[in-house]
């Protein structure tokens, strides 16, 4: 009988064959962990990995002045980024990058050298600093910087009507002042979103990209400010600031019939391009949020109430004493006024007395019921953000007997210089109230227009708005506002000064004051109406002969520069000849 | 034995190309597996010719964003130059001065310049127009 034997041959072939068999057993059973136990888990972490849901930013709208020139536009920007980890000398990289990118030395260094995989070196770059940058990485070689995109808001025309445009946050860019605040809902538009599949380097697979839901663009916002109006506003302001050391000011130019805001000035401005130069103080619009007693500028009201309510006539004369006592208060006037004068001498001279003996006359509760009438008290305007109240106490708050006598000479009454516009523009618009706004218009993504309808009403007939007027002009032919007077146009317009109050204090300054001017022009067929507000004018004019701290004096010269410049680039015709 | 006619042989002959090409049942074997074969071939072309037009789209979309970029920038330019602050130093670089005393001249006809909301968007509508 034959004996079966094993050769070592046998064995080896045995041993590989076994081999074999576990390893095609092992790939076996991964196979069916991978595409059967697993492959639902498997597929998803696959599908994770590649597939992202982003969100498509909207383009934020663009703000226009009234030409159609932007005033505030977001471009494609990017922003500078690197690994710190992957970058081999900080030094030499922030030497190299910092002054194109506009940052600073040892901050970038810090950067780079810091903890982590990210940091942004810098932002908001344009796409010519983009191009620099490029360069300076690859001549130098510099390893772990990188761009990536991202909207970039631009104010063209610089420091221009900068506390009215308002400013955007850098990291989400929504509007944190102004009208870029205001109108965040328009202007921010509604972002999107999207599936994306991406590579391993993050690029888009072709045909792997499904849109959920487009992104709407924000919506265009047309202002009425006219640029030219605006830059002469601002540079007149800037050096009447400078003649009079006054601490800051503000400027309104509006259009009498439309309620139309020209151009609106406060100072000291910024430059929402420049944010390294960026001081808090000089964010807010002083224009709109910074109540000022209007002093004299407030007797007009008191005027114009009488005349409506037919108390008295232009030519009503009044006992003009030096001063007056009425409780515990005692008014006196400026200068030398005539004993008698009539309510037309009045206003040219700005006599306190005076107006106080026609508030008098008047009785408070007609007062009041005009001061509410023209608008004090209440936001002028639904355009702005942070705008004041004002102050106006209710009439049944009037219990001291020197509140009616002093709301009718601007003192216990709190205004912005934006509510003393509508004031002024209701005189000039023949007795109607017209709403001041600085937003035209709203175009939409899909071309759709929205035009601003301001709110109207009648306060005064235009017989009264009419004599007024001639009492106006009376203020700047005869009066304590000659500095205001044109040659070529006809202007009237009312000075005011009135102390300035410290509230750290709770007190009166006993040396500064505000100092107004508001005009019409031209008086005979009003345009504009212009409000110069200087806050603490001081030192001397003429030689020291005439003191900086009145309106007439600081404010007046400011009106009759903006004025002047307004009406020629508003294409208005002169009225006069300037020889008489 | 008297010569008859051959009963028909149900047996036929096999291996003989000439044969199998007339066959009925091959025929359309080959047909199909051809159109099996086109069809496989139009669906890959197809297939990639779609991933050509999707890159060459992407290529275009980047180039629109590109353009988009390049009209934003211009548009900023634009504004900037019109900066009265830019034009004024411009001017005063250029030795230009306001003047001494200034001289309306009213041309009939053209003194009311004026014009309403719809005058002044005139341009910027027709800009609208033109990008939607």
């Amino acid at each position: 009988m034959a004996r079966t034997t094993f050769r070592f041959v046998d064995l080896r072939l045995i041993a590989i064959g076994l081999v074999f068999v576990l390893a095609w057993a092992g790939i076996g059973y991964r196979l069916f962990q991978v595409q059967g136990a697993d492959a639902a888990k498997l597929e998803q972490l696959g599908f994770d990995q590649r597939v992202r849901h982003e969100t498509i930013e909207a383009k934020r709208g663009t703000i226009y002045d009234r030409d159609g020139l932007e005033l505030a536009v977001t471009v494609y920007g990017k922003a500078l980024i690197a690994d710190p980890s992957l970058v081999e000398a900080p030094e030499e990289a922030a030497a190299l990058l910092a002054p194109i990118v506009d940052a600073d030395y040892v901050e970038m260094i810090q950067r780079l050298e810091g903890d982590g995989r990210f940091t942004y070196v810098a932002r908001r770059l344009e796409s010519d600093t983009v191009e620099q940058a490029t360069a300076a990485i690859e001549s130098a070689e510099l390893v772990g910087f990188s761009f990536i995109d991202e909207p970039l808001r631009i104010y063209p025309a610089g420091s221009l009507a900068a506390p009215v445009i308002g400013l955007t946050r850098l990291d989400d860019g929504s509007g944190i002042e102004g009208i870029e605040a205001v109108m965040e809902t328009e202007l921010g538009g509604r972002p999107g979103k999207r599936v994306v599949e991406r590579d391993q380097a993050g690029r888009a697979i072709p045909q792997a990209e499904f849109l959920l839901e487009p992104s709407v663009a924000g919506s265009d916002v047309v202002l009425t400010l006219d640029r030219e109006i605006q830059y002469t506003a601002e540079t007149s302001l800037q050096r009447g600031i400078e003649r009079s050391n006054a601490t800051g000011g503000s400027v309104i130019v509006m259009d009498v019939a439309s309620g139309e805001i020209l151009a609106m000035v406060s100072l000291p401005g910024f430059d929402a391009s420049d944010r390294s130069t960026l001081d808090p103080a000089t964010l807010r619009n002083r224009a709109i949020t910074d109540v000022y007693e209007p002093g004299s500028t407030l007797k007009i009201v008191t005027v114009a109430a009488a005349l409506e309510e037919g108390v008295v006539r232009p030519d009503t004369p009044f006992e003009t004493p030096p001063e007056i006592e009425i409780g515990d208060e005692t008014y006196t006037d400026h200068g030398n006024n005539a004993a008698v004068m009539t309510v037309s001498d009045i206003v040219a001279k700005s006599s306190n007395v005076g107006t106080i003996k026609i508030q008098r006359q008047l009785g408070n509760e007609a007062h009041y019921r005009y001061l509410d009438a023209f608008g004090l008290g209440r936001p002028a305007s639904i355009d702005f953000a942070g705008e004041s109240t004002g102050r106006l106490d209710h009439l049944s708050e009037w219990n001291n007997a020197a509140a009616g006598p002093s709301a009718a000479i601007g003192y216990g009454v709190g205004a912005t210089p934006l509510q003393m516009a509508a004031v002024y523009a209701t005189v000039a618009n023949n007795g109607e109230w017209v709403e001041p706004h600085v937003v035209s218009e709203i175009i939409g993504a899909d071309g759709e227009r929205t035009i601003t309808e301001p709110r109207r009403h009648q306060v005064i007939s235009a017989e009264t708005a009419r004599t007024l007027r001639t009492m106006l002009r009376r203020v700047v032919e005869d009066g304590t506002g000659f500095r205001a007077d044109l040659a070529e146009f006809l202007v009237g317009g009312k000075t005011g000064t009135s102390n300035k109050f410290i509230v750290e204090t709770g007190k009166y300054s006993e040396t500064e004051t505000i100092a107004w001017f508001i005009g019409i022009a031209p008086i005979d067929d009003p345009e504009i109406v212009v409000v110069v507000v200087l806050d603490a004018p001081n030192g001397a004019t003429d030689g020291g002969r005439y003191d900086m701290k009145f309106g007439g004096t600081s404010a007046a010269p400011i009106f009759a520069e903006i004025a002047e410049s307004a009406l020629h680039q508003l294409g208005v015709s002169p009225t006069h000849d300037g020889d008489d | 034995m008297t010569a008859g006619a051959l009963p028909r042989s149900t047996v036929r002959p096999v291996g003989t190309r000439a044969h199998a090409r007339r066959s009925p049942v091959v025929r359309p074997l080959v047909i199909f597996t051809l159109a099996v074969i086109l069809a496989f071939f139009a669906v890959i072309y197809s297939r990639i010719s779609l991933d050509r037009t999707a890159f060459e789209l992407q290529r275009l979309e980047k180039e629109i964003t590109v353009e988009q970029e390049r009209h934003w920038d211009l548009r900023v330019d634009y504004a900037r130059l019109q900066a009265p602050d830019l034009i004024t130093q411009r001017a005063a670089a250029l030795g230009l001065v306001y003047p001494e005393n200034r001289y309306t001249i009213e041309i009939s006809g053209m003194a009311d310049t004026v014009g309403g909301p719809e005058d002044r968007w005139m341009d910027l509508r027709a800009l609208f127009v033109e990008q939607s």
